[in-house]
């Protein structure tokens, strides 16, 4: 646990961090879901849609996996207006922005998400997948400059995710593809199109797990089976996280796409570092089978991977974590805080064991240089 | 350090059982309830673990340790879940609940009730 000295001293969220952030994890809410876009879909789908009486959007979570405390949204953070957490832009703004000095917020809405790599229909997921980012480009960019956006694909139709990259790609708000990700391993050839549709756009691939993951086929799954209760899955989220990096580098993607970055957000990081010490010892012994791949892995993820720090882990002595990360260097995290969501992470509590240099690295500098910031 | 005071911060019947009304004394955020052996507590709007406002979070019972596969509600008013991170908080004794003696203990100021009205020493 990241545990300050004296609980007295322990400031509130936003006192204590005098430098810039970026926050590559906020989720903005669409209020009334699917109704809230329809006027921005043809009439032709929003009577399918009011015929399904589909107008708030299907459920991500079973029975089980719902939240232990009964949400995933903080209850401290709903909006004086009403709605739910992450639903009204001006009081995201306030609340969490300037509270935390934060510069840039990457906001990636996770009801689209759902709804494109699991939820809906093929068909279905490209019209709303539109639907949703035009309506977040006109209900929510405008409230703010600070607010970026990683646009969302729907991702069972990789053509169709390519030409939804080219329509909006050019936005000047606009820092990422939010990629949803189905059972499909990142290397693989599938996926191909988005990336070459991303790079040509200069965005990096963002993949955050949607909401159904582990529960319903269409999604990554947790290895070995199926988890039982909320605490277990989300333990094993960071799973597919790990395979997706394995799965870009000895697959050649990043030999095929040489601008393209990837950010896996949410997946935790820990982890990298004896994944990558198995992949580099294994490229040395194996590298033949897999030509393509010209160095080692470690230095492919150095360059084109990125990982945010939300949900930090809390080894018993904090030094600990930042023995870990400094083994793994300090390019390759941004900060992130996860708003509005139960396990955010703010600035001015976080990561307060590194040197200062090294945490403007993780609060700022990385970030500017993996989204597409103008 | 400023000396000590006592603030007279409301009548008993201003604190219903079970939920913390936030004041502020001297630029602190205090949150106040009464629990239901009618005892009163005054904690820190702060969490140890990351600084959440603690004392928006419900106050209620929790599942106890138990045989795997049961399950024994308990401690009902008597536990503090933190709103962002989970974190349960045992308010008899201001520890986290499953680590008692740990440095992620609430911070709670002495309370007294004189003539109806609470007392809070900050």
């Amino acid at each position: 646990m990241d545990l300050p000295e004296n609980p007295a001293n322990a400031g509130q969220q936003g006192t204590q961090n005098a430098f810039k952030v970026v926050d590559c994890d906020v989720h903005p809410y669409v209020k009334e879901g699917i109704s809230s876009v329809f006027p921005y879909m043809p009439d032709a789908w929003k009577q399918r849609f009011l015929r399904k009486r589909a107008t708030v959007g299907a459920e991500a979570r079973s029975l089980k996996y719902l939240h232990p405390n009964g949400a995933v949204n903080r209850e401290d953070a709903r909006p004086p207006c009403g709605g739910v957490s992450g639903s009204d832009p001006h009081f995201l703004v306030q609340d969490l922005l300037v509270k935390n000095k934060i510069e840039h917020a990457v906001l990636n809405c996770l009801q689209t998400g759902a709804l494109c790599s699991t939820l809906a229909g093929t068909d279905e997921s490209i019209v709303l997948c539109s639907a949703f980012n035009d309506y977040l480009i006109d209900q929510w960019l405008p409230v703010d400059n600070r607010l970026k956006f990683a646009m969302s694909v729907p991702s069972q139709d990789p053509q169709a995710s390519a030409a939804e990259i080219r329509r909006l790609g050019k936005h000047s708000q606009i820092v990422a593809v939010s990629l949803p990700l189905i059972n499909i391993l990142m290397g693989n050839r599938y996926w191909w199109p988005i990336y070459e549709a991303a790079q040509e756009m200069q965005l990096p691939i963002l993949v955050h797990v949607t909401g159904p993951d582990s529960i319903f086929q269409g999604p990554p799954m947790s290895a070995g089976g199926i988890p039982d209760s909320y605490v277990e899955r989300y333990v094993t989220l960071s799973q597919a996280g790990e395979s997706s990096v394995n799965s870009l580098v000895f697959s050649g993607v990043f030999e095929k796409f040489p601008g393209l970055k990837v950010i896996f957000v949410e997946y935790g990081f820990l982890w990298l570092l004896p994944l990558l010490w198995r992949m580099d010892r294994t490229w040395r012994q194996l590298r033949h089978e897999v030509p393509w791949v010209k160095k080692s892995p470690v230095e492919y993820v150095h360059k084109h991977i990125r990982f945010s720090t939300q949900p930090i882990d809390e080894p018993e002595d904090p030094k600990d974590l930042d023995t870990l990360i400094g083994l793994m260097g300090y390019d390759q995290l941004c900060f992130s805080t996860d708003y509005p969501h139960w396990d955010n992470d703010m600035p001015g509590q976080s990561l307060r064991g590194l040197p200062k240099a090294e945490r403007q690295k993780i609060f700022w500098d990385n970030a500017l240089t993996t989204f597409r910031m103008r | 350090m400023a000396e000590k005071k006592q603030h007279t911060v409301g009548k008993t019947a201003d604190f219903p059982v079970g939920k913390f009304k936030i004041i502020e004394i001297g630029g602190r955020e205090i949150g106040i309830a009464q629990l239901k052996n009618g005892e009163f507590r005054a904690v820190r709007n702060v969490c140890p673990h990351k600084g959440a406002p603690v004392c928006k979070g419900p106050i209620g019972g929790t599942a106890l340790p138990s045989a795997v596969g049961e399950l024994i509600y308990g401690r009902d008013g008597e536990i503090l879940a933190c709103p962002w991170h989970g974190f349960e908080f045992d308010l008899l004794t201001g520890d986290e609940l499953i680590r008692s003696g740990k440095p992620t203990k609430l911070l709670m100021f002495p309370v007294a009730v004189a003539n109806g009205n609470v007392l809070v020493t900050v």
